[in-house]
């Protein structure tokens, strides 16, 4: 028995830190959203909020706008990454390969952003070059690829913080699978593809997918980026919950807080997809 | 086993290292709106002071950091702190230790005005009234005019001292374009001519939403509402020629008016990139300043409408549960003496108008005003106070943000 308790036990200092604060957080902001506001007056059990924001065109246009550069920046970068890991693994120059993956993923969200607004702001770095060559008549024949309702800017630059983040990991996986089974498998002929479809894919699938579920969630639940190098309107949605967060009436404040439990709810369900992930990855013995 | 019971001292010394961050000891022994100004000076006298307020201004913060820190350290003992933080996240800092009741804050000063303001004295966040307790208020400021009486025409009680003067006025570049609009219709005309070449910030940033209220004042007058209801439906409709003057301004604008900048600063870098050619600013002083700097080309000028751009007063409040009440009052009546107020207007200390009532200056402190050479871009202080318009209610605001976002940008509908 006691020996049961014991990594509870040991679990306890910090879990008091991170359940107290995180979830006094999520129960003040649910109070919140319910309409239980005593600082605005506010002190009646309402959905009237949740009814309201899901009933509104601007927050499904949130809604969409960021499950939308999520999903398009994650699965690029997702793609991408696993075939860049491959591709080394492939490759004899494994040395010196993986450091050159470190570069962007300690760089900040928010420094990728302004080399995106650098490179590609129609002032920027790229279009100056065209223009010198001759390629483009003027700086503002150059395709406006910030700003925009498609997110270009955004998804590049989730993806130039990501793919390599995916390539890291995965490439992780790949070095640590024995060679015995693609042997196997090509002594029975398979070819390259076939051994990378049949026999790698599967081993590096939970990693992969739970890497995904990783950086989806965090952008979709990113702000700077979004602000950066959005458009103004849809907004994403952190954006829009801190605007409504931040509008000085306190009458607002539960509006704010709906959108907050809506972030926090769809997060929860990814952890739980994550918790899937793992239980797969177990099972095969990593 | 012994290692096990470092790592659960470690791990508990680190938690309630968190809980002990909170406590730190209050400075405060005496009411301070019952004492002496000797008493509160000596009270202040070797403690250090908290100001809070937006950090988005190179030339305030080496201000508040140089100037204001270094006199106020050598003359009062007194070392004052500064942290960048925007006003909204004060407040809410500010409501949560509220609602905790949190009698031992962290801010002293806050620099606040508007709806903000609004909001933090509704809710109790204030201490005060203690303006009357300042020797400088009573000797400087014109305690009757509207500037100081009211803020965002919302009665001010004596809850804020008040620090600088805006006024809101649009730079150009005078080599790009020399004919600027005088008032609406005509930057329609500009925007015709020139299309792709102005945009504004989006709302809710500061400036940008100064700009769409001074269209709104040109456009309908301001007259109107200054005792209007905070209801959505009135407002709206009030401002509706000015939303429909946006409406056609839109295609206009840089990238058809589909998307802005988030935030002032922003613009003003596709300004100084030629993106745009035109900017905004809140501080009639700031084109010069930023010609100094580098940042704006030499060519940068201001102007602002015939029918006048609006100003406001920005002030300084002490939190209901700042530590160092005393402290801040030093402070906030340092600035505004007359050394302070003329330093804050020389354009390379930080060019902000200034708030003291001119009847009440010797000539010799009228001198020094005057003795101030003002930037190249900066109107006259004069041609400024002529085309003065009053601000909007603050309640006005979040919801003329409101209808700007739902109706003005995405692709049009």
């Amino acid at each position: 028995m006691k020996e049961r308790l014991k990594p509870y036990i040991l679990l306890i200092p910090i879990m008091a830190v991170i359940i107290g604060i995180f979830a006094f957080g999520i129960l003040m902001g649910f109070l919140q959203s319910i309409g239980i506001f005593k600082a605005a007056g506010l002190t009646e059990i309402t959905l009237k909020y949740y009814r309201e924001v899901l009933g509104s065109k601007s927050f499904i246009d949130s809604l969409e706008f960021s499950l939308y550069i999520a999903l398009v920046s994650s699965i690029i970068s997702i793609v991408l990454g696993v075939l860049l890991a491959y591709s080394i693994y492939k490759s004899k120059i494994r040395t010196g390969m993986e450091r050159i993956f470190n570069i962007p993923i300690v760089v900040p969200h928010m420094v990728s952003a302004l080399l995106m607004y650098n490179i590609l702001a129609q002032s920027g770095t790229f279009p100056r070059i065209l223009h010198s060559f001759g390629l483009i008549k003027e700086q503002a024949s150059f395709p406006s690829l910030l700003y925009g309702k498609n997110g270009v800017g955004i998804i590049l630059s989730y993806m130039w913080k990501e793919i390599p983040f995916i390539a890291m990991t995965t490439y992780a996986i790949l070095g640590n699978i024995s060679n015995k089974l693609s042997d196997v498998a090509r002594n029975l002929g398979a070819n390259n593809r076939q051994v990378f479809r049949h026999i790698l894919l599967p081993l590096i699938g939970p990693t992969v997918f739970s890497s995904f579920i990783i950086i989806f969630a965090f952008s979709f639940g990113a702000y700077e980026v979004p602000l950066l190098l959005g458009p103004t309107s849809p907004q994403t949605l952190p954006i829009k919950a801190f605007i409504e967060y931040s509008n000085p009436s306190l009458i607002n404040r539960p509006y704010a807080m709906v959108i907050n439990m809506i972030l926090t709810f769809i997060s929860i369900v990814l952890v739980w997809l994550y918790n899937k992930a793992f239980s797969l990855m177990t099972k095969y013995k990593w | 086993m012994n290692k096990k019971l470092l790592l659960l001292i470690l791990s508990s010394i680190l938690i309630f290292n968190l809980v002990g961050c909170a406590k730190k000891p209050s400075v405060d022994t005496i009411d301070v709106l019952d004492s002496s100004w000797e008493d509160i000076l000596q009270e202040a006298k070797g403690t250090t002071v908290t100001y809070y307020g937006w950090g988005g201004s190179d030339t305030h913060n080496s201000w508040i950091d140089g100037y204001v820190a270094d006199t106020l350290k050598e003359r009062y003992d007194i070392t004052l702190k500064r942290v960048g933080m925007n006003i909204d996240e004060i407040l809410n800092n500010l409501l949560n230790e509220k609602q905790v009741e949190s009698t031992e804050g962290n801010i002293d000063v806050v620099w606040i005005n508007g709806e903000n303001f609004f909001t933090a004295k509704e809710n109790g966040l204030l201490f005060g009234p203690f303006t009357e307790e300042l020797p400088n208020f009573n000797k400087y400021i014109d305690k009757d005019s509207p500037d100081v009486k009211y803020d965002f025409g919302y009665s001010v009680d004596g809850y804020e001292a008040p620090y600088g003067k805006a006024q809101f006025v649009m730079i150009y570049d005078s080599e790009k374009t020399d004919n600027v609009p005088k008032g609406h219709e005509e930057l329609l005309e500009w925007a015709k001519n020139n299309p792709g070449k102005f945009t504004y910030p989006a709302l809710p940033d500061f400036t940008g939403s100064a700009f769409i209220r001074n269209i709104i004042s040109d456009i309908v007058g301001y007259e109107q509402f200054i005792d209007m209801e905070a209801d959505e439906e009135v407002v709206r409709k009030a401002i509706e020629p000015a939303i429909e003057y946006l409406k056609e301004l839109k295609p206009y604008l840089w990238k058809e008016g589909k998307t802005y900048p988030a935030e002032v600063p922003l613009l003003n870098n596709m300004y100084a990139d030629g993106e745009v050619w035109m900017t905004m600013g809140y501080n009639p002083n700031e084109a010069s300043n930023k010609i100094l700097t580098g940042e704006f080309k030499d060519t940068t000028r201001t102007f602002i409408f015939d029918k006048g751009t609006i100003g406001n007063t920005n002030f300084l409040a002490i939190p209901f549960n700042s530590p160092n009440k005393a402290g801040a009052m030093a402070v906030i009546d340092f600035i505004l003496s007359v050394e302070a107020q003329v330093s804050k207007y020389d354009p390379t200390g930080r060019g902000d108008l200034p708030v003291l009532d001119n009847d009440k200056l010797s000539d010799e402190e009228k001198a020094m005003f005057n003795a101030i050479e003002l930037g190249i871009a900066t109107l006259p202080q004069d041609e400024l106070a002529e085309h003065r318009l009053p601000e909007m209610p603050a309640k006005l605001v979040p919801i003329i943000e409101k209808i700007w976002m739902e109706t003005i940008p995405g692709e049009g509908e």
